[in-house]
């Protein structure tokens, strides 16, 4: 009898422990960009992810569960995004780090109904409303996050710096003018910024298209020549920038560039050689002084070492994005466990939060039920390249006000 | 054709013209193909998820190569925009969907009529031009359909893409890879059955012979610019039938998915498989749809042992199809399904094979 009892115990004791160690891992699905077209920024922000969840798990994981995590290079490739995100699911996946707005975007129906948070690295505003509260959303996203300012907002803090740019340099009638490619990434603050650039009293110019990969734009620089404009936004990024700069520069366009966050960075500046690129950044630089760089270095050196010696800012964006998640999912954990409905309801149980460890290096963001804007503070930059040295510099910070109209557009 | 001994058993010879245009061969062939359905059906609900998802895409590219090898392998003529075509479909299925309401199930055979009429207004050219020149005029549709569906938002969503769900039949709904899998195995049973069908009617005949000799099939009174055409329409409507099913089983459809690269994949398919042979032709896809995977373990193993070649799987993997096909072309003209007719004859004469 006794036998029998410590042998029906030692092996519920067994299963006990099996469920356990079942329950002691999460799986993340993890996208990234190395070698198709956004690949330039791609090798920068997917190791901040992959490096930052290592760090996690090297450090006790989400209070002792470990986050399993795969890295899958899509190549930019909407339909294999989704692919994977199938399979993933199959998997169990309780949340994804995702990668671009074509992908992102897609999904949105998907990661809805299987209630998986996506926290991806497009910030198109289209992923901001959660409940479709503005008249003209399209597709609500509940389960849609990011870490920073969306595009549009972040277009919109740059026509609002250009149009006081404009006052102090006293050009009578300055005009706005939007590139990038006919993609849904360079589009997606087309409209938004557009229409915020006319309503600061700019004039707005036709958009001009300029291909997402890299290639001799000298016919796009003409018409952005003919078109008059000082403002010139940059919805590309990486080799696309480098290559209309370049063109830009043999044509002779004699204007203001900007870019997205993703447009400007020390090697866009250094392979372009530009003079005065103005781009939006969410963290500091690399190397900053700020309270949480330590953890970034400690993640830098404990990672795979793909991002290189001084990684960028995207990068350190990559690893804001892991770490919210992380501490989303830390909540979920003491809230009746790591599933994606309690990590969603994990991201709203704090306002004006910061990451743990990451103080001066992620921004303070809220997101609420009803509003997924996590970062309305956009800090401006200018990059020039000067005598073989890369300069980079802050010229402006603005907070933008949540006007309601503005959410999810 | 190199010469291959007739797979017929000694003794049995076709003596009445019905039996020489039976849908299969021999019994033998016949039944080994309702086998392999059966066993399929039987099969498929103890298969895994990764298994199955490997089965519904390999039945999906075949019915779209199945509708290649009509055009080039029996038609002799040649297509650069049979992914375009693949991607009219799944557009297709998707606008019908949403705009109209029909059902997804009648929306897939619908979305393959329609790709129909735009194959045969691309195959116009055909009448007129042949070899290289059609080549690159049917490059010219792979492109204008590409740009069409990156800028008419009324019809595909624009390069946001369009959602095209899951079919429903009574309030059972294909949401499963498994009553997918049912779904495509039919439309594959139908595809196959109808091109075998097709090959062995009057028309079929017709067809081979504007490949054969242009020249005397018009003499024969074949009508050319007819059958030339007519070859781009049923290209088409198992390109757009493929399509539909495609867009369904992921649910999404994007700009991006239908490239000139997939039109090449599907040629790639129908040269290793076999041109002008139906059951080649899925050979053809399943070994170009695995190769890659194949190439993936194989690397993943090497990156083991020879930690140099890490750096480089990706590339290795993505060179694999090309590499494949080179050696095909050298090795192998005619295709899997001429090796497996060679073994097939050894088998046959035994002891006397080769």
């Amino acid at each position: 009898m006794s036998v029998r009892t410590t042998t029906l115990s030692l092996l519920a004791a067994t299963m006990l422990a099996g469920t356990a160690q079942a329950e002691d891992k999460v799986f993340v699905g993890h996208l990234v960009d190395y070698t198709g077209p956004t690949a330039f920024v791609g090798k920068s922000y997917g190791p901040g992810v992959a490096d930052a969840l290592k760090y996690v798990n090297a450090n006790g994981g989400i209070g002792g569960t470990v986050i399993e995590f795969e890295t899958v290079d899509y190549a930019y490739k909407v339909p294999d995004a989704i692919a994977n995100y199938k399979r993933w699911k199959d998997k169990g996946m309780v949340a994804m780090q995702g990668w671009g707005t074509g992908d992102t975007e897609a999904l949105i129906s998907f990661v809805a109904r299987d209630e998986v948070p996506v926290y991806s690295a497009s910030y198109s505003a289209h992923l901001t409303d959660p409940t479709g509260a503005n008249p003209s959303t399209k597709k609500p996203a509940p389960y849609n996050f990011f870490y920073g300012a969306s595009y549009s907002d972040s277009c919109r803090a740059l026509a609002k710096w250009a149009a006081e740019d404009a006052k102090t340099k006293g050009i009578k009638d300055p005009i706005f003018l939007h590139t990038g490619d006919n993609h849904p990434y360079p589009n997606a603050p087309k409209k938004a910024c557009g229409e915020y650039a006319a309503e600061l009293g700019m004039t707005v110019a036709n958009p001009v298209v300029v291909p997402l990969k890299p290639g001799d734009f000298k016919a796009q620089c003409l018409t952005i020549k003919e078109s008059g404009a000082q403002y010139v936004f940059m919805g590309n990024l990486g080799g696309s920038i480098v290559s209309l700069l370049k063109s830009c520069g043999t044509v002779g366009v004699k204007a203001n560039y900007m870019g997205n966050v993703w447009a400007g960075d020390y090697k866009t500046v250094e392979s372009s050689e530009a003079e005065k690129i103005i781009f939006p950044s969410s963290t500091p630089f690399y190397g900053q002084d700020v309270p949480g760089m330590k953890t970034v270095e400690a993640i830098l050196k404990g990672g795979s070492g793909e991002a290189g010696e001084k990684p960028t800012h995207h990068y350190i964006r990559g690893i804001c994005s892991a770490f919210y998640m992380k501490e989303a999912m830390d909540w979920a954990k003491a809230n009746g466990g790591i599933t994606g409905a309690n990590i969603k309801k994990g991201m709203y149980a704090k306002k004006d939060w910061v990451p743990a460890g990451l103080e001066g290096v992620c921004l303070p963001s809220s997101w609420s039920e009803k509003d997924h804007r996590g970062l309305m503070t956009v800090a401006i930059n200018q990059g020039s390249f000067d005598n073989g040295k890369v300069m980079i510099e802050r010229i402006a910070e603005s907070t933008l006000p949540r006007r309601e109209d503005w959410l999810g557009q | 054709m190199g010469h291959v001994p007739n797979p017929r058993p000694a003794g049995d010879f076709r003596t009445s013209y019905i039996r020489d245009n039976a849908l299969f061969k021999t019994g033998f062939e016949g039944k080994t193909a309702l086998g392999i359905v059966l066993a399929l059906i039987i099969a498929a609900p103890f298969l895994s998820n990764y298994v199955l998802s490997q089965l519904i895409v390999i039945s999906i590219y075949s019915i779209a190569a199945l509708g290649l090898n009509i055009l080039v392998g029996v038609t002799g003529q040649i297509s650069l925009g049979h992914g375009a075509f693949f991607g009219f479909g799944a557009f297709a299925s998707a606008w019908i969907v949403s705009s109209f309401g029909i059902p997804a199930l009648l929306a897939i055979p619908l979305a393959g009529l329609l790709t129909t009429a735009v194959g045969m207004i691309f195959g116009v050219p055909a009448a007129r031009i042949k070899g290289l020149y059609l080549a690159i005029a049917t490059l010219a549709s792979q492109f204008i359909l590409e740009d069409f569906f990156a800028r008419a938002d009324w019809f595909s969503g624009g390069v946001y893409g369009a959602l095209a769900a899951r079919p429903t039949f009574f309030g059972f709904t294909f949401d499963t890879d498994l009553s997918y899998f049912y779904l495509v195995l039919f439309w594959t049973v139908v595809s196959i059955v109808a091109i075998t069908n097709l090959l062995r009617s009057r028309d079929g005949r017709a067809l081979v012979a504007v490949r054969d000799h242009y020249l005397s099939a018009e003499i024969m009174g074949v009508n050319l610019t007819k059958y030339r055409i007519l070859s781009f329409g049923i290209s088409s409507f198992f390109a757009g039938l493929a399509g539909a099913l495609f867009a369904h089983y992921l649910e999404f459809v994007s700009v991006e998915g239908f490239t000139i690269l997939l039109s090449i994949q599907f040629l790639a398919m129908i040269i290793i498989g076999g041109l002008g042979s139906v059951y080649g032709t899925i050979l053809g896809a399943i070994f170009v749809l695995l190769l890659p995977q194949v190439m993936e373990g194989a690397t993943t193993s090497a990156a083991d042992l020879f930690p140099a070649l890490a750096a480089g799987k990706a590339y290795i993997k993505e060179m694999s199809v090309g590499a494949a096909i080179i050696l095909f072309l050298i090795f192998e003209p005619e295709g899997l399904i001429h090796r497996w007719r060679v073994i097939r004859a050894s088998w046959k004469l035994f002891p006397f094979a080769r």
